[in-house]
């Protein structure tokens, strides 16, 4: 059904591209929408809003975007990481955009005493996408959950991004598994998604010696990133 | 009144397309993915379908072979509302019941209003 057919080679550009658009035709959408005489001056805020918090997600790409091709020659630190309260900042970040969109976002679980040996730009933005992933596949007022897990016989730190929607199938699972380690794919390997935001994450993960993975639940998924611990105890 | 079924998995562009088609007097029933158009679809039989392709969950192109499998669906008129309507071939998917594609980089609200008139 595709114009395409076979699969066609998709670059980090075209994946990019790809993504783009959605939300840069969302913004086009909304604008016209406000030139609607008609609308309230309730209405009018709500559209203004909606189309700060679109811009908002297609700039956190390009950023993204532009800090995984200086990954080889950026400068950046690797230091101990409270994750607990990295979450906890990155929930405030998104808060209004859930909000908007009638989910809301939080950290889970106890509060964690051990650091990740991370670098906070990084994994703040790994867990932006993460979470900004699960925003799409949740479902109307539910909660996604950020996570965090420690493995002491490996002495691995979890954080997770998990959301509650629909079930993937068997073939996204499958589709999905091979995302997680390699380039973008073709666009109609998964048509919501070029798989481009999981590429970055697999880069800023791997330019920190960590790993990106997934978690099938029977009502939606936990994408996470896994780091090694620190050494130091967080006095927080 | 004509009933129309919008599927489109972004809720702020469902709200911007369904005011379109309500201002001109459609009753418009959103879905957001393809299991929820079944559902609205065995209820109220609707007129026409606008469908977004890029759909979470499943595809747009999974609920047109779901249509085309029922005599009573294969007839409702589709009009594709896609991103990608550059990479969509229009004579095969005129097969699946598709009356027009619109493009979401390019269409204006009242774009979908024409093409549901024109598809009714």
């Amino acid at each position: 059904m595709n114009g395409s057919e076979g699969s066609f080679e998709v670059t980090p550009l075209i994946a990019a591209a790809h993504e783009l658009k959605a939300p840069l035709a969302l913004v086009r959408q909304l604008a016209l929408r406000l030139g609607d005489d008609s609308l309230s001056p309730a209405e009018r805020q709500q559209l203004l809003d909606r189309t700060v918090l679109t811009s908002e997600r297609a700039l956190r790409l390009t950023s993204d975007l532009t800090r995984a091709a200086r990954l080889d020659s950026a400068m950046f630190q690797l230091e101990p990481i409270n994750p607990d309260q990295l979450c906890r900042d990155v929930v405030s970040e998104l808060q209004p955009l859930f909000q908007a969109y009638g989910r809301s976002v939080a950290v889970k679980g106890r509060r964690h005493p051990l650091l990740l040996v991370a670098n906070r730009d990084l994994l703040r933005r790994i867990l932006l996408g993460f979470s900004d992933n699960a925003l799409h596949y949740s479902l109307p007022g539910t909660a996604v959950h950020l996570q965090i897990q420690a493995f002491k016989k490996t002495g691995v730190i979890r954080v997770g991004v998990r959301d509650f929607g629909p079930a993937l199938s068997s073939d996204m699972w499958r589709s999905l598994q091979k995302k997680l380690n390699t380039a973008p794919q073709a666009i109609h390997a998964r048509p919501e998604s070029s798989g481009l935001g999981l590429y970055i994450a697999h880069q800023f993960a791997d330019a920190m010696n960590g790993k990106i993975g997934a978690v099938r639940h029977k009502d939606g998924a936990t994408f996470y990133v896994e780091l090694q611990a620190s050494n130091q105890l967080s006095f927080l | 009144m004509s009933h129309v079924l919008l599927v489109e998995d972004d809720a702020w562009l469902a709200d911007v397309e369904a005011g379109a088609l309500r201002s001109a007097g459609f009753d418009v029933r959103v879905a957001p993915n393809a299991l929820a158009a079944i559902d609205i679809i065995d209820s109220i039989q609707p007129d026409a379908i606008v469908l977004d392709v890029l759909l979470a969950g499943s595809t747009g192109f999974a609920l047109l072979n779901e249509l085309q499998s029922y005599s009573d669906t294969a007839t409702i008129p589709v009009i594709l509302c896609t991103s990608i309507a550059e990479q969509l071939n229009d004579v095969q998917l005129k097969q699946y019941g598709v009356h027009r594609i619109l493009d979401k980089t390019t269409m204006v609200p009242d774009d979908i209003v024409a093409a549901v008139r024109s598809a009714l």
